[in-house]
């Protein structure tokens, strides 16, 4: 017979890696592309464009990383215990796990490569104020990871919080915890997706003014963290949504 | 479970439940993402006109943060609904 258990666990390793690969991958191709135009345009100012191209791909990365991770422990984890062959809930937390950290680095990845790409163009068009640029850029893109965080952390209780269910529970209880794991997933998943590309936005024109007028930085990084702020609280109602889902 | 005779009230029951909580989820994600976009959108290009004129930067965050509030009361729709979803059904 078909193991449903496994189904879900490779199904989920797979979306994870992929769709949060994905992302990671075309973000980092927008950096390197944006920062080849500027090397064109100041080639000498290559030492200065390469550290600002390495810091930002390597931010970058991180919700690539993630993703990676819970793939690896949903394949070699030791997760699902022979009881959970039966367990609908449990069978299907192990795919929300994935889609949840896959489909929620997806809008980190957007931001934090729109933040980079940006700055790698305006450290090419005045390289300066590449110092500020670049320690500005982390600050940036730091803000835009915050979403990856939260699908981790949903990610991680999906995988280790839910529990085998009791022998003599209903299908009927069974279905409507499927319902609320796979939920509380999407929540966080697609929440983040638009949320992080928005603060990816703020941050990257925040960088942009800062290249072109340094001397006005704090006005932008004040207005930069408002933005943000304001941003972030709809990935603030899809985490809430998550736990209350979660712990139903 | 299997020796069991199936309830099919429970398993209906079961259904409208979990697509209830799958329904609220959904729901307050795709809102949250078109939301935080266009929020995005207003606080960049008040970014970009802060550029231009610096001495402004008060009206230009009144202008920024009356937008955005505009445009979360859709985020605050959706999250009435997911809640009334969680919690009156």
């Amino acid at each position: 017979m078909i193991e449903f258990v496994n189904v879900s666990v490779f199904l989920g390793a797979a979306l994870s890696c992929g769709v949060g690969g994905s992302a990671a991958g075309l973000a980092e191709g927008t950096i390197g592309m944006n920062a080849m135009q500027a090397l064109g345009r100041q080639p000498k100012a290559n030492a200065q464009l390469l550290r600002t191209l390495l810091i930002g791909v390597a931010v970058t990365e991180t919700g690539g990383i993630f993703a990676l991770v819970i793939g690896l422990l949903l394949l070699f984890g030791g997760l699902n215990s022979p009881d959970s062959a039966y367990d609908l809930a449990r069978t299907v937390s192990f795919l929300a796990a994935g889609l949840a950290i896959g489909l929620g680095s997806m809008g980190s990845s957007f931001g934090s490569g729109y933040t980079a790409a940006e700055s790698c163009a305006g450290v090419g068009r005045t390289p300066s104020h590449s110092n500020a640029v670049t320690s500005n850029m982390i600050v940036g893109q730091a803000l835009t990871q915050t979403s990856t965080i939260f699908s981790l952390i949903i990610s991680l209780l999906l995988l280790y919080l839910v529990p085998d269910m009791a022998e003599n529970q209903s299908w009927g209880y069974q279905i409507a915890m499927s319902g609320a794991y796979l939920g509380a997933a999407m929540s966080i998943a697609l929440g983040t997706i638009g949320v992080a590309t928005g603060v990816g936005f703020v941050t990257g024109k925040a960088m942009r003014m800062i290249a072109r007028f340094r001397e006005n930085a704090s006005t932008f990084l004040r207005q930069m963290f408002v933005g943000v702020a304001v941003v972030e609280t709809c990935a603030i109602y899809s985490l809430v949504v998550a736990f209350l889902l979660l712990f139903k | 479970m299997e020796g069991n005779a199936v309830d099919y009230t429970a398993i209906a029951n079961g259904i409208t439940h979990g697509a209830a909580y799958l329904g609220a989820a959904v729901g307050l994600g795709i809102a949250g993402c078109g939301v935080g976009l266009g929020e995005g959108f207003v606080a960049g290009k008040a970014m970009e006109s802060l550029g231009k004129i610096p001495e402004q930067s008060g009206l230009m965050t009144r202008s920024m943060l009356v937008g955005m509030a505009v445009v979360e009361t859709c985020a605050i729709y959706s999250l009435v609904i997911a809640l009334l979803l969680l919690f009156a059904i």
